[in-house]
């Protein structure tokens, strides 16, 4: 045993790696790496274009990942947030181009929409006590149908770029005379410090850490875990509603029936940035690396000419990797 | 005790949370949720009366038809909705019009055919997702003596006789009218070109006949127009297309077509398929052979900015409609698109549907496409088939 921690000190006691934390270094490699990798097999990659489709194609997953990364913390998941997404998109772009309602009121409905089906969660998993496996698997198919009833099925196509109500979609990718800056990419900044902070430095943040490492314990120590327990799901609720908004400006037509899936690849995220399925830890920071290990692969592996196919057994793989490395975390401290 | 009311409450809340989540209805009929081990016989012995009343039914209004469609994803069921219920409120007869959720959801689709042919109706109508997962319930079918049209997409391989006729548009030569009129715009660059060039095919999926038969059509015109200006052409990509294109397979050709068909039907996996096109330098047309692939390429154009027309513009052609296409080929981002008459379709299908309940020869009916531009998609004789 004191060998194992000889070996390891090295690395682990550099108060820098202390302080990012040994699994986000990997992460950084691993991203630094797999860039390098697609720059140098293929030209076509190391375009700027290629860099604002990496982007445009991870707000939406990283909107959800630092949603669910709470519901994880506290040693639950959210499972509705794929379908929840293409749900909310769906009934916010319907009051906009069927109603003729203003695109801020459309937005503002989403992301209370979410929110709405997240506290439907939290009173389920916090109050009921149901599995959060199985509580959130029911919402997932709850809005999956939802959204189609509300829509009556059509796919909905949000305002278009150039017209008088497409302003939305400037919220993240902006034109400077003949280019475009990925502006969203700042505001992702912006959230993701605002969101470590909260769970890092406030009273919910660490009362939610608390449920996750025991629920139990943090109850008889006079925490009232119900309501803390919600919130976790209502961020999470909160943060698919802003997924929404992020899809439907990168993609436009959101159709029903879609999103199922989507939801594992922004776990998949969270879980590659360290949070742990168990409950307990996690960081937000780490979330975001992960989410852009996964829209790396998806936007890269095309580049070198692997189909499709080939980017899921690899996503996997990695997503095993850092499963494990959490595994091998845990049993050290043991 | 309590917990056990809890989990009952869980298991209802999750029985009815699946049924609502499990296909829209655009109509709205007392369709039940048949359980899936319901055989056709159990069935047969409980409505038997009910069988013999619709198997020769005489010209009243009480004939029901079992619409199953690739569900409401696209704006184009609508259209063809539309059309079926016109001709059902004409005819006096009634439809019960279903889908699955998504196009991707092939087994859901078999278990609503199933739950058709359960409800008895005088005749059904099926676009099957996938042309062979229907073929077990077009049997039973078959076996109940329920007539099956098919619509949009055939079945190729059902048994003899089951499925009497299809309306649909002829999606092979569909994807030629798309080859032919791509062709004419990149001709000239082809004659020119000292390098081989790569022509793009986006496909949303390898399984529908209709998705595969635009793309295959398309392929084989391209390829024949290009051999008979004296250049040699290959395809490669997907191996659905590959091996099923009259295209010879030669490595050094003039011209290679490329096919790509995403892991999964979504928006993301479909425009980065595209991008991937765009980015090759090479890369001088792509057509897209459905709404989802055509929107897909708008959404992979807004970075790069590639499609269009002149010197380094690559050729961009769609399929069918909805606003993110019409608004493409209106500002000249697309060179046109194909588009279908769902509207004919769906008043076809129930025209045929009537027919063949009724006992009289139905015949496949062709509902016809047309290709349309900036120019000529604001003509009655055009507009009438684009949706929002």
């Amino acid at each position: 045993m004191s060998n194992n921690k000889s070996k390891e000190s090295a690395f682990t006691n550099n108060p820098i790696v202390r302080a990012i934390g040994t699994q986000k270094i990997v992460v950084i490699i691993v991203l630094l790496v797999l860039f390098g990798f697609f720059c140098i097999m293929s030209p076509a990659f190391r375009n700027y274009s290629t860099i604002l489709s990496i982007f445009d194609y991870s707000y939406y997953i990283t909107f959800m990942a630092i949603g669910v990364t709470f519901a994880l913390i506290t040693g639950g998941v959210d499972l509705s947030i794929g379908t929840g997404m293409i749900c909310y998109g769906l009934i916010g772009g319907y009051l906009i181009t069927q109603k003729g309602m203003p695109v801020v009121v459309g937005i503002i409905v989403t992301i209370l929409v979410a929110m709405l089906i997240g506290t439907l969660n939290g009173v389920l998993v916090a109050i009921l006590n149901l599995p959060p496996f199985i509580a959130t698997l029911g919402t997932m198919m709850l809005v999956r149908g939802l959204g189609s009833i509300i829509t009556g099925g059509i796919s909905i196509t949000w305002p278009p770029a150039g017209s008088e109500q497409g302003w939305f979609r400037s919220i993240f990718k902006i034109s400077i005379g003949e280019g475009k800056f990925p502006i969203g990419f700042i505001w992702v900044i912006l959230i993701v410090v605002i969101m470590s902070l909260i769970l890092n430095k406030s009273k919910i943040g660490r009362y939610i850490i608390a449920i996750g490492s025991n629920k139990e314990a943090t109850r008889l120590s006079g925490v009232n875990v119900i309501k803390y327990h919600m919130i976790a799901y209502i961020i999470s609720g909160f943060f698919t509603g802003l997924a929404a908004v992020a899809y439907a400006a990168t993609f436009q037509a959101v159709a029903p029936g879609t999103g199922a899936g989507l939801e594992l690849d922004a776990i998949g995220g969270a879980i590659i940035g360290g949070t742990s399925m168990t409950g307990g830890s996690g960081s937000i920071v780490g979330t975001l690396l992960g989410v852009f290990i996964m829209s790396m692969l998806k936007t890269g592996l095309p580049f070198i000419g692997l189909q499709a196919n080939w980017q899921q057994i690899i996503t996997g793989l990695i997503l095993i990797g850092a499963v494990f490395m959490d595994v091998m975390k845990k049993k050290k401290k043991a | 005790m309590r917990k056990k009311l809890v989990s009952t409450l869980l298991s209802v809340t999750l029985v009815a949370a699946m049924l609502v989540g499990c296909g829209s209805k655009a109509e709205t009929t007392a369709e039940t949720a048949a359980p899936a081990t319901e055989t056709a016989e159990a069935a047969d012995t409980t409505e038997a009366a009910a069988e013999t009343e619709t198997a020769a039914p005489a010209a009243t209004g009480d004939m029901k038809f079992e619409i199953v469609s690739k569900g409401f994803q696209h704006q184009y069921w609508q259209a063809v909705l539309k059309g079926a219920q016109n001709k059902a409120d004409e005819l006096g007869v009634t439809i019960n019009f279903v889908g699955p959720n998504s196009e991707s959801d092939i087994a859901d689709q078999v278990q609503m055919l199933n739950n058709a042919i359960n409800a008895k109706p005088a005749a059904i109508g099926l676009a099957a997702l996938d042309t062979s997962a229907c073929l077990d319930a077009i049997q039973t079918a078959k076996d109940s003596s329920i007539p099956i049209i098919g619509f949009d997409s055939g079945v190729p391989d059902a048994p003899e006789g089951a499925v009497l006729a299809n309306c649909a548009t002829d999606n092979y030569a569909a994807g030629e009218l798309a080859a032919e009129n791509t062709y004419a715009a990149i001709k000239d660059t082809i004659a020119k070109a000292s390098a081989p060039v790569r022509i793009g095919v986006l496909g949303q999926d390898a399984t529908a006949e209709s998705i595969i038969n635009r793309g295959l059509g398309f392929i084989d015109k391209m390829g024949e127009l290009i051999k008979a200006d004296g250049k040699t052409v290959t395809v490669e990509g997907n191996d659905k297309y590959v091996n099923d294109s009259k295209c010879e397979k030669t490595s050094g050709a003039d011209v290679v077509i490329e096919v790509l068909v995403p892991a999964q039907v979504t928006s993301e996996l479909s425009s980065i398929d595209c991008q991937t096109l765009l980015n090759k330098a090479d890369t001088i047309a792509v057509y897209g052979s459905n709404q989802h692939s055509g929107e897909a390429m708008v959404t992979a154009n807004e970075n790069l900015n590639k499609f269009g027309t002149g010197e380094g513009k690559v050729v961009g052609v769609a399929f069918d409609s909805g606003a993110v296409i019409k608004a493409a080929v209106k500002d000249g981002t697309f060179l046109g698109a194909i588009t279908q008459a769902p509207v004919a379709m769906g008043e076809a299908l129930v025209q045929s549907l009537y027919d063949a309940a009724s006992g009289n020869s139905v015949a496949d009916v062709d509902t016809g496409c047309q290709w349309y531009t900036a120019d000529t998609m604001d003509s009655e004789e055009i507009a009438q088939n684009l949706y929002d």
